[in-house]
């Protein structure tokens, strides 16, 4: 009942303090009889006792197999015929005419199976193909826009229309699930593509500001973080200002507010503290550095991305987003892929490796993938075209039952034959990971109760324990 | 000069009068040409022939599922009527006149279709012309049963709901403390509140009352000499003046304008997914705020924004008829008319008005012209009856609407009015293509004030310079030699293009009436009107019956007039929502004003009085202030006026224990609720307290630079515009406001999603907040600026300066304990600042510069493939020259983070 009449709360039918509304239940228990509007009030001064802390832990609607979920997102649609997508009728047919057009053409990169599930990687990615029995392959993907904007925006909120902004897949897991650090953002997402939907990727839409992700670039940057007085000086002005905010607490026809205002500088000093402290991946090790590749000119920048996403996860950000754009080969795809997958492997398989090692796979969920996939056919002399017919992602870590395949592509890799799965289905399947149920996740905007995943998504069991 | 020559503008004039007879021309009851043959042979031999040859060999590159090369789609018969950038690719009936044909039979050598892969055969060139000869037959869809389905509920509906029943005129209740009420307003509140058995709290005091109602009326605070003034007044109409003073005063309309730029869903840019900005679209929130000022009454208000266009043809006509047309030299019926010049402000203002209806979100990549279309004019839709009547009728796009009357034809049949209205925004949808591949000069509105470009030799030679680039990009484009790749893995095309780009881009910086400043985004009827179809589940391609343009039918507006079939019908449109009869629009706007003044809304869901609205907390005392709004002509400045003067208004806001138990959120207004700022507010008060604030309207925005091009989040363009909002002192209204850029001084603070209707915004308390007003620049450099102005008045003590921060930043002086507190710190600070300043050096304030890493010059920009990796960014620095300023700086710097500052109460 709480979340679902969680009216966009108009900005001063004020949140009753948490004091006042403890007040409300006890001595206000025979008030209920009240008809109308004041019946409202009793929901609302509950309401208002969680927003007082809306970013704490909540409850999942079932135990949850998974706490935390890092998107290792590579942006602009990685070609699955090159690097996972092994398709020997592809590699047959190399230069015969497409069924729908287009001219076949095989990948020109070497092609082995790993591991003990034997899947199939081509040499772009050794590294993490190292962890081939840890992943559980959706190989059924599809979406509804063959182009990045709506596709990426789409696949952040699971829908592509521009006119009516949902809030991102993040900000519904804060929504649903709270953070386990109060003391830091529990949304982070870096480098982020600066087009494509921008800020709407990360954003909230309809849903209250705390859970909006928080952005920072790659290397590390928040704004305003960085204290521009000398610590015990801001420790002087702050003591001042809360001075001044306890007395107004004290008032007494004082904003109910005010409660949050003292608790949102005690936050904010302790922050400044605390998160370039975690975002400064100097601190790791050279060892840890190095099985990043964050000291070679080509890995550093992402081995950055992926260094920060672990300290982050090891602290307890609910949902951490790293990103390496620039896979939209429609030419140059050769030469391009070498350059890309050089700078993510190594980074990418580390991360995965230390994840392991240090026990934070039991409760973190991985998912590595694009937008959209490729085409099987040729563009030009060297490229290939956007495919959103089917495509693959994997996912691995807690709650992922290792080493399943879920849904195919047809024997081409156009179109996905089986175990068909849409962006909302994605969804879907990601949040019951999470312990949540997709369906009962709603927010009321509007005059209607919005969902993730709108009014469509199942979940793909196969790859849950 | 009182009168100009404006021959250009007569032209446009006369061409807007004829727009309505071209207009009735247009083939809306003849036969359909292109009706689809329902032949079952026909569509036999679509399916069996026609088909696979499309999916073989074209789908490659024309469909849904991969993309409309050259906008053309031809997995849908609509697409291939509807044709490319090069024309319709079907005719039906007419092969010779078809595309489809002709570009892919081998006479077609040059860009002979399809680009790759296999061409077509003989036999298969004469399977597709006899299926277009017999009227290109296309399966039919299936109309789902439940369109056009009756629905008892929603009869139930039409006739209970309460929002839908006509204005009632309630009595003015008795109340037993006769006492206590000024106004009819009070007598409707207290009686609820005496029926609860509540007592109201005691009034605010004056020094309070007046930090309030400047902040509600101007959103600035007040001079520290008006909360003096106010004080010592001791006439009985001394607040009555304090009203009427802020009602005059043009931040009145700075503020209440703002308020509608919200519902307005106001932004300088189409937002998502390619942010491309709207350099005119300043102009549109300079017409708000010039309205709210001129007390315009808000059903002119309304009618303006819906069909300022219409308006404008009407006056102009009523203008020419009259023999209102005045010239210099008399009557001279060879010479130019000359009007008045107030007559092209009207006109312009009027045009300028519709911009409502054009700068929505917009997703000018969407690949499929008809779902760029249909996805604008819900948009547009759900803009005008959100904000204009508080439903929520887009939900009707692919369905009837759940909760509320509102059936999909409901829908259609006024969708069909904007179907036939052209948006001009000056874009039009484009798959993938950076530069000004989405603007369209002509698409934009030009105003009525044009003067054309005197024509030089620089513009001569760079039209040629363009025609000639041009026509090399034609030349190469799509050939292959064109598409042959080079050394820097791009086709050798792509630089022609590039050339091309350029060359065009400089003239229309001299010519374009855009870039001169003579044009706004609005609307115009269409070339052609008429009704559309439902589309089956609202996909833009799945055309149902056609139905008649109309208005919903959730409720009746006695006396509307019908659309007029020769026009858009958003004239008459226009007067159905701002009827006097329409139930709803005088409902909605009252309490729109009445939530910006008490804080929550006598319907809680201000954007929603549906089904699933909030119920009103006071449905009489609603009616009672519609009735009184229309009588008062619609006057947002009597309404306003008359709510601030009530008891209500002016009441402390202490909360007692006995009215919190049962009222805890104050819906039955028993005290004044406390309010936080907004973004806008906080800023602007920042630069009052530190006297930087300019009060002046700056001329235009940053964004009228631009040019119509896409922009990304914290790309240069994105970050030129953050620096200019970040040195601007203008009121927070006139910062630049592009979607996705939210200016950093306001970001923190709950600022207005710009992409929909938003009635009311969120105010939370989150560390961001706290962390912008420790290390923000912005706070930093106003806090040294306050700093700077107490300490320039050297005579003065600290406890002098101490009373007058307090009163520049709260609005009132600081209790003994308080001034003691200050003092303390502030010497403190000074010496525990001192060792920071050991040579008394002052160290300038410091910006420092973004970098960005060093890009390959080879490779040309390609706006699909933006890597941010490795860019620094810009922090501004902001550092006091010595411990005393210091000192002083943090103390004025924790008066604007207090709490205190940011609510009132």
């Amino acid at each position: 009942m709480l979340s679902r009449s969680a009216h966009r709360t108009p900005h001063s039918a004020l949140p009753v303090s948490r004091r006042q509304a403890l007040k409300t239940a006890s001595a206000g228990f025979g008030m209920v009889a009240l008809a109308g509007i004041l019946g409202e009030q009793a929901r609302a001064a509950e309401r208002a006792a969680v927003a007082a802390k809306p970013l704490a832990p909540k409850a999942p609607h079932f135990p949850a197999k998974a706490k935390k979920l890092i998107f290792v997102h590579m942006n602009g649609a990685m070609s699955q015929h090159d690097t996972f997508e092994y398709k020997p009728q592809l590699q047959k047919d190399d230069g015969k005419p497409g069924p729908g057009g287009g001219t076949l053409t095989g990948s020109k990169f070497k092609f082995k199976q790993y591991g003990e599930t034997g899947s199939w990687f081509s040499e772009l990615l050794p590294n993490v193909a190292k962890h081939a029995d840890k992943m559980a392959w959706l190989r059924g993907l599809h979406t509804d826009t063959p182009a990045h904007p709506q596709a990426v925006v789409q696949l952040h909120t699971g829908s592509a229309n521009a006119a009516l902004t949902r809030p991102s897949m993040g900000a519904w897991l804060l929504y649903g699930l709270g953070t386990e650090n109060q003391d830091l953002p529990g949304y982070v997402t870096i480098n982020p593509p600066p087009n494509f939907g921008g800020a709407v990727n990360y954003g909230s839409a309809f849903l209250p500001a705390h859970f909006q992700g928080t952005r920072i670039n790659d290397v590390g940057y928040l704004p305003n973080l960085k204290a521009q007085t000398e610590s015990d000086l801001q420790r002087r002005q702050l003591d001042l200002i809360q001075g001044m905010n306890r007395d107004l607490a004290a008032a007494p026809g004082a904003p109910d507010a005010v409660d949050g205002v003292i608790e949102s500088f005690e936050l904010a000093f302790k922050m400044q503290g605390k998160v370039p402290e975690l975002l400064d991946v100097s601190k790791e090790p050279t060892k840890v550095l190095d099985a990043y590749g964050a000291n070679e000119k080509r890995t550093a920048a992402f081995a950055r991305q992926c260094i920060m996403a672990r300290r982050l996860n090891e602290a307890g950000v609910r949902f951490v987003e790293i990103c390496q754009p620039g896979w939209d080969h429609h030419n140059n795809l050769h030469k391009g892929l070498i350059d890309r997958t050089g700078s993510i492997d190594l980074p990418t398989g580390a991360l995965l490796a230390d994840l392991e090692q240090r026990g934070l796979l039991d409760d973190t969920l991985v998912l590595f993938g694009s937008e959209f996939g490729r085409q099987p056919t040729s563009q030009g002399a060297d490229g290939r075209d956007h495919n959103i017919t089917g495509y693959s992602m994997f996912l691995a870590g807690a709650g992922v039952k290792a080493g399943a395949t879920f849904g195919a592509t047809d024997e081409y890799g156009i179109r996905a034959v089986e175990g068909r799965m849409h962006t909302n289905d994605l969804h879907a399947t990601l949040l019951a990971l999470m312990g949540l149920d997709h369906e009962k996740l709603t927010y009321r905007y509007a005059g209607r109760d919005f969902r993730l995943t709108d009014v469509k998504g199942n979940v793909a069991k196969e790859v849950i324990q | 000069m009182p009168h100009r020559s404006r021959p250009a503008a007569v032209a446009a004039l006369l061409a807007l009068l004829s727009g309505a007879a071209a207009a009735a021309d247009a083939p809306t009851a003849k036969p359909d040409p292109h009706a689809n043959p329902t032949d079952p042979a026909k569509v036999e031999f679509f399916e069996k022939k026609v088909r696979p040859v499309l999916v073989n060999h074209c789908y490659h590159c024309h469909s849904a599922d991969t993309k409309p090369a050259g906008g053309l789609r031809v997995d849908d018969r609509n697409g291939l009527i509807l044709g490319g950038n090069t024309g319709p690719a079907v005719v039906p009936g007419k092969p010779e006149k078809s595309l489809l044909i002709t570009r892919t039979t081998p006479e077609n050598k040059k860009r002979r279709m399809p680009l790759e892969g296999e061409h077509l055969s003989q036999e298969q060139t004469e399977i597709l012309t006899k299926w277009i000869a017999d009227g290109a037959a296309w399966p039919a869809l299936r109309v789902p049963a439940s369109l056009g389905r009756v629905r008892p509920e929603y009869e139930r509906l039409k006739k209970e709901h309460w929002s839908f029943q006509p204005l009632k005129s309630p009595a003015v209740p008795a109340v037993s403390d006769a006492g206590w009420p000024r106004s009819d307003v009070d007598r409707f509140l207290l009686a609820q509140l005496e029926a609860k058995g509540l007592k109201p709290v005691g009034d605010a005091d004056r020094v309070t009352l007046i930090r309030r109602v400047t902040f509600d009326l101007t959103g600035l605070p007040p001079l520290p000499a008006e909360v003096d003034a106010f004080v010592k007044d001791a006439s009985p109409n001394a607040f009555e003046k304090v009203v009427d003073r802020l009602l005059a005063s043009p931040a009145f309309g700075e503020r209440w304008g703002r308020h509608w730029l919200d519902v307005a869903r106001y932004g300088e840019s189409t937002g998502p997914s390619r942010n491309i900005p709207y350099p005119h679209a300043w102009k549109y929130r300079d017409y708000v705020i010039d309205a709210v000022n001129a007390d315009v009454p808000f059903d002119r208000f309304i009618r303006e924004q819906v069909a300022g266009d219409l308006i404008a043809a009407e006056e102009a006509a009523k203008q020419v008829k009259t023999g209102g047309v005045r010239t210099d030299t008399g009557w001279d019926f060879f010479a130019p008319f000359r009007f008045p010049e107030e007559f092209y402000r009207e006109q312009d203002r009027l045009l300028t008005a519709t911009g409502f209806l054009a700068l929505g979100v917009k997703d000018v990549n969407q690949r499929f012209k008809i779902r760029f279309v249909m996805d604008n004019v819900d948009e547009q839709i759900d803009t005008v009856t959100r904000s204009v009547i508080g439903l929520t009728v887009s939900c009707a796009r692919c369905h009837d609407h759940k909760f509320d009357p509102v059936t999909q034809a409901d829908y259609y049949s006024l969708a069909g009015i904007f179907t036939s209205t052209e948006n001009a925004s000056g874009l039009r949808n484009q798959m993938g293509g950076g530069g000004l591949a989405y603007y369209v000069p002509s698409n934009l509105v030009r105003l009525t004030s044009y003067v054309p470009p005197v024509e030089t030799a620089e513009i001569a030679k760079l039209k040629a310079e363009a025609e000639e680039a041009k026509a090399a990009w034609d030349a190469i484009r799509g050939t292959p030699a064109g598409l042959k790749t080079q050394p820097n893995g791009r086709p050798l095309q792509f630089q022609y293009r590039r050339k091309y780009d350029t060359a065009q881009a400089k003239v229309l910086a001299l010519t374009d009436p855009a870039a001169r400043g003579f044009a706004v985004h609005g609307v115009r009827d269409a070339a052609a009107v008429a009704d559309t179809e439902v589309r089956i589940r609202g996909e833009a391609e799945k055309l149902g019956p056609t139905v008649p343009r109309g208005y919903i039918k959730a409720f009746e507006v006695p006396g509307a007039p019908a659309v007029n079939r020769e026009q858009s019908g958003r004239r008459e449109l226009a007067e159905w929502l701002a009827s006097a009869k329409n139930p709803l629009t005088p409902r909605v706007a009252v309490n729109r004003a009445w939530q910006n003044l008490f804080g929550t809304g006598i319907v809680n869901t201000v954007d929603n009085f549906g089904v699933n609205g909030g119920p009103a907390s006071h449905p009489e005392l609603l009616d009672h202030l519609a009735n009184r709004f229309i009588a008062d002509g619609w006057s947002v400045k009597k309404l306003v006026r008359q709510l601030v003067l009530t008891r209500a208004y002016q009441l402390s806001s202490d909360a007692t224990v006995a009215n919190t138990n049962v009222d805890p959120g104050n819906r039955l207004v028993w005290r004044h609720s406390p309010r936080r700022l907004t973004a806008e507010e906080i800023r602007d008060a920042t630069l009052a307290a530190a006297g930087t604030l300019d009060p002046k309207r700056p001329h235009g925005s940053p964004a009228r630079e631009l040019p119509m091009i896409e922009m990304r989040d914290n790309g240069p363009e994105a970050q030129a515009i953050n620096e200019k909002a970040d040195a601007s002192t203008h009121r927070s209204v006139y910062l630049p406001l592009l979607r996705g850029v939210a200016p950093h001084a306001l970001e923190a603070f709950d600022p207005v999603d710009q992409t929909l209707v938003t009635g009311t915004r969120d105010t939370t308390t989150v560390p961001g907040q706290a962390l912008y007003l420790l290390n923000g620049a912005f706070v930093r450099k106003q806090s040294l600026a306050l700093a700077d102005r107490l300490l320039k008045d050297k005579a003065a003590t600290d406890p002098e300066r101490i009373r007058k921060a307090y009163r520049f930043a709260l609005g009132r002086d600081p209790a003994p304990k308080e001034l003691e507190r200050a003092q303390a710190f502030l010497g403190e600070f000074e010496s525990a600042a001192r060792p920071l300043y050991p040579e008394h050096l002052a160290p300038a304030p410091r910006l420092a510069k973004r970098v960005a890493k060093p890009k390959d010059e080879e490779e040309p920009f390609d706006p699909d493939q933006i890597d941010q990796t490795g860019e620094a960014v810009a922090e501004e620095v902001i550092l006091p020259p010595d411990a005393r300023t210091a000192a002083w700086a943090a103390f004025t710097q924790a008066l604007f983070g207090s709490a205190e500052f940011r609510f009132v109460r």
